[in-house]
């Protein structure tokens, strides 16, 4: 998935482009480089740029949680207080809109809704997002070893990522999540944030190792590789100086998407018990917690649940547009087949 | 998900989890509104449960799910009557032609065997079976081994733990069906030991193992079948039964089809809505359908106070930090029992005495009495962190293990954040219901510190609560029951003295219970958080009024009908 954008000297015939991008490829100039086309064609996708503003409004909403929970509802997320917000049968208050008394509602545990919300996401993201980092980096890295060496790293390598990709993430998840939930691993005595985290992070590195490993097997028989090679470069200044350049278009396709499928594997986790352990507020615990209360209390499923809808599709739709500004050839293949119904 | 990523997909996929999640939260109790056609015919009533029994197997049994059924598969030697309320703890004769004849200072138990006793699979029963059915519990080990038969019956200790190959005080004649046990020192109870299910007759020579799926044939009114583990299993006729008629025990009319699913708010939906037909009791109502049910299903629900039953928090007495007594204080002083009511949708009686209102030797003592605040009040927060603050303990990190479903996971959740606010370092580790005690049982290995834990008599007798649970010598490194692994020699020695006294004497050593439950709560050995009541609650397909709620068992299938 190496960017390779038009050649506008090449012509129509030659490179099959459908009239969109040969009109963008006659306004681009020379020198204008891959990222700045990307941007150029992600500006023009509006709904993109919609979804993926409206995730930066949710992460920065849950990074300002503290001052939600200090400053103006003075109630931590895990304070209880069930004598004043819940009834004699445990029923709890629904919103009371007032951003300084409980905005959202209680919950069973008469917890102030809205600032678990906000600390849940917090957790949801983060979590989403050192899983994702810690995907990217070892995905990546080990692909590049795997595809650059070939040979015995490669077929190693390979047959490790088969073993993990051979199980659903959500079990893998389960399993893994269950067994520092019960045992504890290494330096986790139970499930924390951290653990989660790297439970997520290491059941999705085939899913980035795979495509990535793919693209290096070919990368490496290009000709800047065999020049690097000429001047006497080492395979580590090759594989970091010259390959991985080549991958970041690739890397930042994969990053929302890999964020987006953390953070939902997260919820679920949580939800099955082998993610983030109670009291601490996560969109998954919430929806959990709330189930029970759902024929008197629907806002306690609902409010987190909604939440987790919003910041997965965002990521996912900021996402696609991310994919369609790198890589040109998928909207090539699609006006391609469009084109091919049509005769 | 998919083994692709693809953004569109993934998109759909978080929408339809949220959706999922929602939707089979509100609509389970639908999900099988349209009754499978087999059912009516065949008058299978369905059960629905929070939890999955710890095993069907007898010998490993020990939970309020797995007893309810096991009772009407496995006869013992004794059982009790198939009645409501105390009626119902009442001791008969089970596959014994009477109740054993005790002799030699109450400590030789002998009874012989009904002639013509079948297994569920066919097999004659002899009286041999006896002493491998009480083999096989040894080597298992059962979770009430240690507390009710190593210290009591002679050369049980020693094969146990292999040193013999035979336990030297059981006798058996398999000519005369005569059976003879030799206890070590009287045990007032042991009649009621005889009529745990788990020494109901199983054949001699099934495997010494845990058979999770495919547990021994018995001698009772049903036989258990196709069992999915920690899902589903059917409660079946014993088509021998009807051939053996032990007079007490009345015959299956129905049978029973059991779905675990920790969702006990989707559960109470479905009895409401007819889907399923009975509630399992142990499982606790949410408040959030509470009135619902109230007004809707008035003539088929009601809750019920059992009197034998206790909820607390089980704190390590053995290691610290609960193994110092003003960080235990602690923990009682700020428990909020009120609110831990709440929690429980209201079925929650505050107390803090160890032994519930019906077992003799419960301090008839009002709430006020209590040595660490009048739980009726609500914790004292700020008087635990001053306790906390004086053990020198506060900060250290404590794990609170609790099960999954609800309001057990809430309860501990409350709790947690309780030792969080008093000074400790808590987090919570969720297990799930079918594993959670089998889990916590492995005193050895897991060391838990603290965490759910309740109790609901198995006979009437307060030895009952005590030996297993608070007896030092009842200890087991797996299988374990006395989860805070208490081991006070004044506690062991009082076992161990009252313990020899029979149900029906109870009154004459009331007083010493009492006390030693008096003591117990002054230590502060164990955090009760109430005496729990019991929803009875069927659909309208089910003969209400036929019911049997057994004091002991609970729910009695062989009452189960249809209108």
């Amino acid at each position: 998935m190496t960017i390779t954008g038009p050649n506008p000297a090449e012509g129509a015939p030659e490179t099959g482009l459908p009239p969109a991008l040969l009109h963008e490829a006659a306004e681009v100039g020379p020198g204008v480089g891959p990222w700045a086309l990307a941007w150029r064609r992600l500006r023009r996708n509006r709904v993109a740029l919609f979804f993926g503003g409206l995730f930066l409004l949710i992460v920065v909403i849950c990074l300002l949680a503290p001052v939600y929970s200090n400053d103006i509802a003075h109630i931590g997320p895990n304070d209880q207080n069930v004598i004043n917000t819940t009834n004699a049968i445990g029923i709890p208050i629904g919103p009371t809109w007032r951003f300084d008394h409980y905005f959202l509602g209680a919950d069973n545990l008469g917890r102030d809704v809205a600032v678990r919300l906000l600390y849940g996401g917090r957790t949801s993201l983060e979590v989403g997002a050192v899983a994702t980092l810690i995907t990217m980096v070892l995905g990546v890295l080990l692909a590049i070893v795997a595809g650059y060496f070939r040979g015995l790293a490669d077929g190693i390598l390979s047959r490790i990522m088969d073993v993990i990709w051979a199980y659903p993430v959500v079990l893998l998840g389960i399993v893994l999540g269950t067994v520092i939930a019960v045992r504890g691993l290494g330096p986790f005595k139970s499930t924390t944030p951290l653990s989660t985290a790297l439970v997520i992070g290491f059941v999705y590195i085939p899913y980035v190792f795979r495509p990535v490993r793919a693209q290096v097997l070919v990368l490496r028989e290009r000709e800047f590789v065999d020049a690097a090679r000429q001047q006497g470069l080492s395979a580590g200044q090759i594989m970091l100086g010259e390959i991985l350049p080549n991958l970041s278009s690739t890397i930042v396709v994969f990053v929302p998407l890999i964020l987006a499928n953390a953070i939902l594997l997260e919820a679920a986790l949580t939800y099955l018990g082998a993610g983030i352990n109670p009291p601490n507020a996560s969109w998954g615990t919430m929806i959990s917690d709330g189930i029970n209360e759902i024929p008197a209390a629907f806002h306690l499923v609902l409010v987190p649940g909604i939440m987790l809808v919003l910041a997965v599709m965002s990521v996912n739709i900021f996402g696609d547009g991310l994919r369609d500004a790198f890589d040109p050839r998928s909207r090539v293949r699609i006006a391609i087949a469009s084109t091919s119904q049509g005769d | 998900m998919s083994r692709t990523l693809r953004p569109a997909l993934a998109g759909l996929t978080a929408l339809a989890v949220a959706a999922a999640i929602t939707l089979v939260a509100l609509s389970s109790g639908n999900a099988n509104a349209k009754r499978p056609a087999r059912n009516a015919a065949a008058s299978v009533v369905q059960m629905v449960e929070g939890t999955f029994p710890q095993s069907l197997d007898p010998g490993l049994d020990y939970t309020t799910q797995g007893s309810e059924i096991n009772w009407v598969v496995y006869t013992g030697l004794a059982t009790y009557a198939h009645k409501n309320g105390v009626a119902g703890a009442q001791l008969i004769p089970g596959l014994c032609t009477a109740l054993p004849t005790i002799s030699n200072g109450g400590k030789t138990y002998t009874c012989t065997l009904r002639k013509g006793l079948v297994f569920s699979n066919g097999k004659p029963v002899v009286a041999s079976d006896f002493a491998y059915t009480m083999e096989r519990a040894l080597k298992i080990p059962w979770g009430g081994s240690g507390a009710f038969l190593t210290p009591y019956v002679v050369g049980a200790q020693a094969f146990a733990s292999g040193k013999a190959k035979s336990i030297a005080g059981v006798s058996t004649n398999d000519a005369t069906g005569k059976i003879t046990i030799q206890l070590s020192q009287a045990y007032g109870p042991f009649t009621n030991v005889l009529a745990f299910p788990m020494l109901g007759l199983i054949p001699s020579g099934f495997p010494m193992t845990v058979q999770a799926t495919s547990p021994p044939p018995g001698v009772g009114p049903y036989m258990v079948t196709n069992i999915v583990a920690n899902t589903s299993f059917e409660a079946v006729p014993n088509p021998y039964w009807s051939k053996i008629n032990i007079p007490g025990i009345p015959s299956a009319k129905v049978s029973v089809e059991v779905k675990a699913n920790s969702n006990v708010a989707a559960n109470a939906l479905s009895v409401l809505n007819g889907s399923a037909d009975i509630f399992d009791w142990a499982d606790n109502i949410p408040g959030s359908l509470l009135q619902q049910i109230q007004a809707k299903a008035a003539g088929r629900f009601r809750y019920v106070n059992l009197g034998g039953s206790t909820y607390y928090i089980f704190l390590n007495a053995s290691e610290p930090p609960f193994n110092n007594q003003l960080a235990r204080e602690a923990v009682v002083t700020g428990l909020n029992q009120p609110a831990m009511s709440r929690i429980g949708s209201g079925t929650l009686v505050p107390a803090c005495y160890f032994l519930p209102p019906d077992i003799v030797g419960h301090p008839p003592l009002p709430n006020s009495s209590c040595p660490y605040g009048n739980p009726d009040k609500g914790g004292n927060i700020a008087k635990a962190k001053a306790l906390l603050k004086q053990s020198g303990l506060a900060g250290t990190s404590v794990t609170v293990w609790s099960e999954t479903r609800q309001p057990r996971q809430a309860w501990m959740t409350a709790y947690t954040q309780m030792l969080n606010q008093i000074g400790f370092k808590a987090t919570q580790k969720l297990l799930s219901d079918s594993t959670y005690f089998t889990t916590i049982g492995q005193s050895k290995k897991l060391h838990p510190q603290t965490g759910f834990a309740d109790w609901n008599q198995d006979f009437p007798h307060p030895v009952d609560f005590y030996g297993p649970l608070l007896d030092g010598n009842s200890i087991l490194p797996t299988n374990n029951e006395n989860f805070g692994q208490t081991n006070d020699p004044y506690i062991n020695a009082q076992v161990k003295k009252l313990g020899t006294v029979p149900t029906t004497q109870l009154q004459s050593v009331a007083k010493q219970w009492q006390a030693l439950d008096e003591y117990v709560a002054k230590k502060a050995y164990v955090a009760v958080f109430g005496y729990e009541k019991f929803p009875e609650f069927a659909s309208s397909r089910i003969n209400y009024g036929a019911l049997v709620f057994q004091p002991i068992y609970g729910w009695d299938l062989t009452s189960f009908s249809l209108k």
